[in-house]
């Protein structure tokens, strides 16, 4: 059956599962997945559908998701209805947000102080494909070692978990303040003391301490927001110190609205707080906290 | 604490991660639960991966001296986890 342009959908088309190659007619189907993670069964129907519709190949772009090159424009509805059948996610394209970045997380990595698994499927499941004025790109970090480059990113969350001390069960080791990567933690006349300011969140404290005297306090992500690469690279700004995980879809979609509001033509937010300081952006974030509107606002 | 007697000491200062887990880990497999291993270790990247490694697969670091200005010997018991 050969179906020509006039048969094709290109509302969906415009939504960027379906991208136009190099060569007449053919096509790049671009696959997402929800911070990189695809099961084996995926796999599997990833590369059936690559060796049917494509040259049985693929290209694992730099967001993570899976694009079959190849495809051709009279295999599109088949292909679409495959995609459909075999519960796999279309990718996106032009003027939305983008696949959603994330490392493995706690679940997996040693590292790991959040599940930045969860967190990809519910920012996905609140944001993916959402039209916005420039492309706008989140990723997760497990950590601070940041290994998905979240200040690279419109949007950046980076795990943080900070220590408490249960004095009684120390045992003055030291071992703390030997590994503490900021420095943050002295022991000073047989006293275990922490700097708030030096400490980065990285758990290792925690996750060392012999007596278990280190204990998670709160965790949850530091925000960066107007990160970009491109031909005009820009770091992304750390918006927000800390935010509760249940907290962070309510405080991107801020994000989204102040860049919404105050973008001049198609700028990326990095353009957008590049030109009003960071500052003045960060009071556009009308974002309230739950625990500040149980405080009645005095949080 | 008082003194620990050592049933095995093990030195990896000379290596590198993740040598250093995988040599503290077979010297522990060699002894019986409750024994103790004296390692020898290295600060930075050992120091940070080689005792949380300890304490997730079950042992208990029980001490931690610092025995030179970038060398440490960390005291640890055999847990009863495999």
């Amino acid at each position: 059956m050969s179906l020509g342009y006039k048969n094709v959908n290109f509302s969906e088309l415009k939504k960027g599962g379906f991208i136009r190659q190099q060569g007449p007619d053919l096509f790049i189907m671009r696959l997402r997945s929800i911070g990189g993670h695809l099961t084996s069964k995926d796999l599997e129907n990833i590369a059936l559908l690559a060796k049917k519709y494509g040259r049985g190949e693929v290209h694992l772009t730099t967001r993570q998701g899976v694009e079959i090159p190849g495809v051709r424009l009279a295999d599109y509805q088949e292909l679409i209805a495959a995609i459909k059948r075999l519960q796999l996610l279309p990718g996106a394209c032009g003027p939305r947000i983008r696949c959603i970045v994330s490392c493995p997380g706690q679940d997996v990595c040693p590292n790991g102080v959040v599940n930045t698994q969860e967190m990809a499927r519910q920012v996905d499941q609140a944001f993916f494909g959402r039209d916005v004025p420039a492309k706008f790109k989140i990723a997760i970090a497990g950590c601070p070692n940041a290994c998905t480059k979240p200040r690279e990113n419109d949007v950046g969350l980076q795990g943080v978990v900070y220590p408490q001390l249960v004095a009684d069960r120390c045992s003055l080791c030291g071992l703390c303040q030997s590994l503490c990567p900021g420095g943050a933690i002295k022991i000073v006349a047989d006293r275990v003391t922490i700097d708030r300011q030096r400490c980065c969140g990285d758990g290792a404290c925690i996750a060392s301490c012999p007596t278990n005297a280190w204990v998670a306090e709160r965790r949850g992500f530091v925000l960066y927001a107007g990160g970009k690469m491109g031909r005009q690279p820009r770091l992304g700004d750390r918006l927000l110190d800390f935010v509760p995980g249940e907290e962070v879809i309510p405080v991107i979609n801020s994000v989204l609205q102040g860049f919404i509001t105050r973008r001049q033509g198609n700028e990326r937010l990095a353009d957008t707080m590049a030109r009003l300081g960071t500052g003045i952006f960060r009071k556009l974030i009308s974002y309230t906290s739950r625990r500040e509107v149980a405080a009645g606002g005095r949080d | 604490m008082g003194e620990i007697r050592a049933t095995k000491r093990l030195d990896i200062t000379g290596d590198c991660c993740p040598i250093t887990f995988v040599k503290t880990k077979l010297a522990l497999e060699e002894m019986q639960p409750g024994e103790i291993l004296e390692v020898l270790l290295k600060e930075g990247d050992p120091l940070v991966n080689v005792p949380r490694s300890l304490k997730s697969e079950g042992h208990r670091v029980l001490q931690v001296k610092k025995v030179r200005p970038d060398t440490y010997l960390l005291i640890v018991e055999r847990g009863k986890l495999e």
